[in-house]
């Protein structure tokens, strides 16, 4: 039995031995604890300043998108015949962060990765501010917001036609706003219980309401539980394919175009892989302080971490064999087109640009194949923001690279963003981080129900219960 | 205990045990199953594995709606793109088909997951009666810790096999057992109170009111403007003809700004009589360019007409127009009648009448005939539709006309007279005059004698005549 002051080193891989997923001698009660505490203690003074900033950037971004709403798209860099610049460059980078939380839901779910929760809350929030970062740009992108419901088949007098729905930009609307609807139902489904936790515990009437009615009536039921299990099977289910074709139909509003350096079929798998990549990146930019600081280190332990630069790096080598492939297929291919656009990557125009993605997303995450990077936070963390990093310039490369130099050298161009795209881009994070400080200060941000079910039974080992007891007929009749 | 105190008036409902450990709930489970109970309830802060065969839980029928309802999300998106892309507004884009079904795959595939998933949820919610807000478990001050780290187990009053001691000593004797608790009826009124009721109807009522008049306004016509609160480009900052422009942008209101005194337009010739047709002598030279401020203080008498701004010109043939029965008293007029150019001041030649001939049958043909007659298409359709206000173009074979100085035909052309509109803007001076010769050509074809024709085309004629 594990005391509370035991030091399990969970990094260690013991054949004979499954690790435990939570260490530190935890009971229920007091995994409760641990992830109540996070909402019910004094809020710290470090939030509200994180919190003040994120508002401010967040109030920059809804003014650049009032600049932008009441000017006119020509605030922005994108210009002929670079007309996807920064906003499509952001959507995708952050429909790509918007991948991890569902994957670890769904994916790791259906195989039955118990070690996913820990940290599947706290990524399905992840992934829900982030898509939802992520739709502000194609959103604002169409120029006449007022009308964006023409995206969308709905009857309309004014437009009197339909949407066209052989174009890939119009399956991309259904494949996102149907991801970012499944993902916050699924968001919430899996909090209903533990905001019922957070209503029993809380003392503050005003807080009670809320969580009661956020919370249903949850009783805990095992009746219900039952159907409870079957639906959260079933989201899996469904949400495991769905997260698999976003990023495939958005990568399809590239491949499907006959640009050079877009037209590849190589793209679906390869924006998935970088998908996943780019959300467990972020998942660890957050986790790793986050666990510091609220004190998470029994419930998130190292081996957590550790399993997460493991997806990190397959992924990430994933993506620089995709790389590779380009390459050589555009060599292989003979498309001189093709092979104009791939050198001209590398080597023209932004070739910085090309190698900041390179070593950022490929080289970096190399360093995981050692075991001290893969148990040491701060290397994660450093390794984690290099990712982010360089996934926001594979989207750049990809859009803008391809755009700038195509057929005809009499149609290239040059892409120089605005301030208000470098704004944009800033603000967007404000967004992320203000939704993201709410989530911690009022949710539960460790699924505290489903980190209990997988948890070694703290004060009872299943053998010490005699079995006749459990299987016994004649009791008391 | 307070609590148990108050509780002696109150109806019991239920029976519970609480549990420290799960493994202790699932035997009391076990045995109270067995024991016949039905009316029963396990209550944990996590689901818990094998609590299903414990207490007899029957699997949920959940799936099958989520079937159905992906079945149906999947038709309705096939249904959606046939019927939006194939049917209702076929696109034809790059000679594909309207309807092929590889590329309607991904919307199918989303609306599938979308119905599903929106089913999953809806029909987990519903099967398990939620939302729940009142329940007399709530009552329980341990229960509270149903959420936390207890476990609980509850039997209904209700239940077929309840019997009060038979039970109690059931749960009394549960392995594991850490209380028994006993579950009362919530007094408390069940329903909402009548003012929360009342405050609903009224915000769905008032709720309803804007999207109403939304569908009234879409379905009704109205005399007043419709509001446009995102103008589009259906509202500029420009003046339309017959509009005043707003008096903060020019003080005089006029959309039309006079040229700014002593200025000379790019385009304007110097040549006055090549663009207006008045002959120039020295005091008139610069009729064109003079602008009202520009006038000398008594005009009428001694310079008469001649120094009228360009715009004011127009007015000026309409004012002494004789023609068709509408003339005025012309006494007036004939003394106001400016020094016309006789003959165009431009060099003659073939090619001259032949561009005059083009532009005139473009447009003049129309109204006035390919041969002049004043018999256009456009003339006599108004004639044949009996069209009230229609005067009627002039012959260009009359007296009238062939009189003319060709500097005042030019004007006409560039003005306008009666019903004809100004062409000034259409035809450049040099065409205007083209189709003034062209004109004269037409006239000759009338009045020409053979004299007049060469020799060579005359015997040319004479031929073709016999």
């Amino acid at each position: 039995m594990a005391t509370v002051n035991e030091v399990i080193d969970t990094t260690i891989d013991d054949p004979g031995n499954r690790t435990p997923l939570v260490i530190g001698g935890h009971n229920y009660g007091s995994v409760t604890e641990l992830v109540c505490r996070i909402n019910e203690s004094k809020t710290p003074i470090a939030w509200y300043i994180a919190f003040a900033v994120s508002l401010m950037t967040l109030g920059m971004f809804g003014s650049l998108i009032g600049y932008l709403v009441f000017t006119g798209v020509g605030v922005w860099g994108n210009n002929n015949p670079v007309y996807w610049g920064f906003p499509i460059v952001n959507f995708v980078f952050w429909v790509g962060i918007g991948h991890a939380g569902t994957l670890i839901s769904a994916i790791l779910f259906i195989f039955r990765q118990n070690w996913r929760t820990s940290i599947n809350r706290f990524a399905e929030a992840m992934t829900i501010f982030a898509v939802a970062c992520a739709g502000v740009f194609p959103a604002v992108h169409i120029g006449r917001v007022w009308v964006f419901y023409w995206l969308f088949p709905i009857p309309s007098l004014q437009l009197s036609m339909w949407p066209q729905f052989r174009s890939p930009l119009l399956w991309d609307v259904f494949a996102v706003s149907t991801y970012a609807t499944v993902s916050v139902i699924f968001w919430y489904t899996g909090m209903i219980p533990d905001l019922a936790t957070l209503r029993d515990r809380t003392k503050n009437p005003i807080l009670r309401i809320v969580y009661s009615v956020l919370s249903l009536g949850w009783t805990g039921s095992a009746r219900k539980w039952s159907r409870y299990e079957k639906a959260y099977t079933l989201f899996a289910a469904l949400a495991a394919p769905l997260v698999l074709s976003v990023h495939t139909i958005v990568s399809f509003d590239f491949a499907v175009s006959q640009l050079p350096g877009w037209h590849t079929t190589i793209f679906p798998p390869y924006f998935v892989a970088g998908a996943v990549f780019s959300g467990f990146g972020m998942v660890l930019t957050l986790m790793v302080p986050a666990r510091q600081i609220f004190g998470l280190q029994d419930v998130v332990t190292k081996r957590h971490l550790e399993n997460v630069c493991k997806i990190l790096l397959a992924t990430g080598s994933m993506v620089g064999y995709a790389y590779a492939m380009e390459f050589f297929i555009a060599w292989y291919g003979g498309n001189l087109m093709e092979q104009f656009a791939f050198v001209n990557r590398a080597f023209g125009l932004t070739p910085w640009a090309y190698w900041v993605m390179v070593s950022c997303n490929v080289i970096s995450p190399q360093l995981f194949w050692f075991k001290f990077c893969r148990t040491t936070p701060w290397v994660m963390f450093v390794v984690s923001i290099f990712v982010n990093i360089g996934m926001w310039f594979e989207r750049f490369v990809i859009t803008v690279t391809s755009l700038q130099r195509d057929f005809l050298p009499s149609s290239w161009g040059e892409f120089v963003p605005t301030w208000v795209d470098y704004g944009m881009l800033v603000g967007s994070f404000g967004l992320f981080f203000t939704l993201f400080l709410l989530f911690v200060r009022f949710g539960p941000i460790v699924a505290m129900a489903e980190v209990k079910s997988v948890m070694a039974h703290p004060h009872h080992d299943i053998h010490d219960i005699p079995q006749g007891d459990y299987h016994d007929d004649e009791v008391d009749h | 205990m307070a609590q148990e105190s108050n509780n002696s008036d109150q109806k019991l409902i239920g029976l519970m045990a609480q549990f420290d450990d799960p493994d202790s709930l699932l035997v009391a489970c076990e045995k109270v199953r067995k024991a016949g109970y039905t009316k029963t309830d396990a209550f944990t802060p996590f689901p818990l594995h094998g609590i299903d065969e414990a207490l007899g839980i029957k699997p949920t029928i959940l799936p099958w709606i989520v079937l159905s309802l992906g079945i149906i999300g999947g038709t309705a998106g096939l249904a959606l793109q046939y019927y939006t892309n194939a049917f209702d507004y076929p696109f034809m884009i790059s000679a594909k088909p309207t309807f092929s079904l590889p590329a309607n795959i991904p919307v199918i595939f989303e609306l599938v997951i979308l119905h599903a998933a929106i089913a999953v949820f809806i029909g987990m919610l519903a099967l398990n009666r939620l939302p729940t807000f009142s329940n007399p478990l709530f009552r329980v001050p341990e229960f509270a810790r149903a959420t936390d780290d207890k476990f609980f187990l509850t039997v209904d009053i209700n239940d077929p096999s309840y019997k009060p001691n038979k039970t109690r000593e059931l749960f009394d004797g549960f392995r594991g057992q850490t209380a028994v608790l006993e579950v009362y009826e919530d007094p408390s009124e069940a329903n909402l109170p009548p003012v929360i009721k009342i405050v609903g109807l009224c915000a769905i009522v008032i709720a309803l009111i804007p999207p109403l008049l939304l569908w009234k306004a879409y379905n009704s016509t109205s005399t007043v403007p419709r509001i446009n609160p995102i103008r589009d480009m259906d509202v500029q900052l420009r003046a339309d003809t017959q509009t005043t422009m707003p008096s903060d942008i020019f003080a005089d209101g006029r959309a039309m700004r006079p040229r700014i005194p002593g200025t000379v337009s790019r385009s304007d010739s110097l040549d006055t009589e090549f663009v207006t047709g008045i002959a120039a002598d020295s005091d008139e030279q610069n009729v064109v360019f003079l602008q009202e401020e520009d006038k000398p203080a008594e005009p009428a008498a001694e310079e008469p007409a001649e120094e009228k701004p360009a715009e004011e010109a127009a007015e000026q043939p309409m004012a002494e127009a004789p023609a068709d029965g509408q003339a005025p008293a012309a006494a007036p007029a004939e003394e106001n009648e400016p020094n016309w150019v006789k003959i165009a001041p431009i060099k003659v030649t073939q090619s001259t009448v032949e561009r005059g001939q083009k532009r005139y049958n473009i447009y003049c043909s129309v109204c006035h005939g390919l041969a002049g007659d004043g018999d256009g298409l456009v003339s006599q359709r108004a004639i044949e539709r009996e069209q009230p206000t229609w005067v009627p173009p002039t012959n260009l074979h009359t007296d009238y006309l062939l009189t003319q100085p060709d500097g005042k035909i030019f004007n006409t052309i560039t003005h306008g007279i009666r019903k004809m509109k100004g062409y000034g803007d259409q035809i450049p001076p040099e065409d205007r005059w083209a189709i003034v010769t062209y004109i004269r050509a037409l006239q000759k074809t009338r009045t020409g004698t053979e004299s007049e024709i060469p020799a060579v085309e005359l015997k040319e004629l004479e031929i073709k005549g016999q």
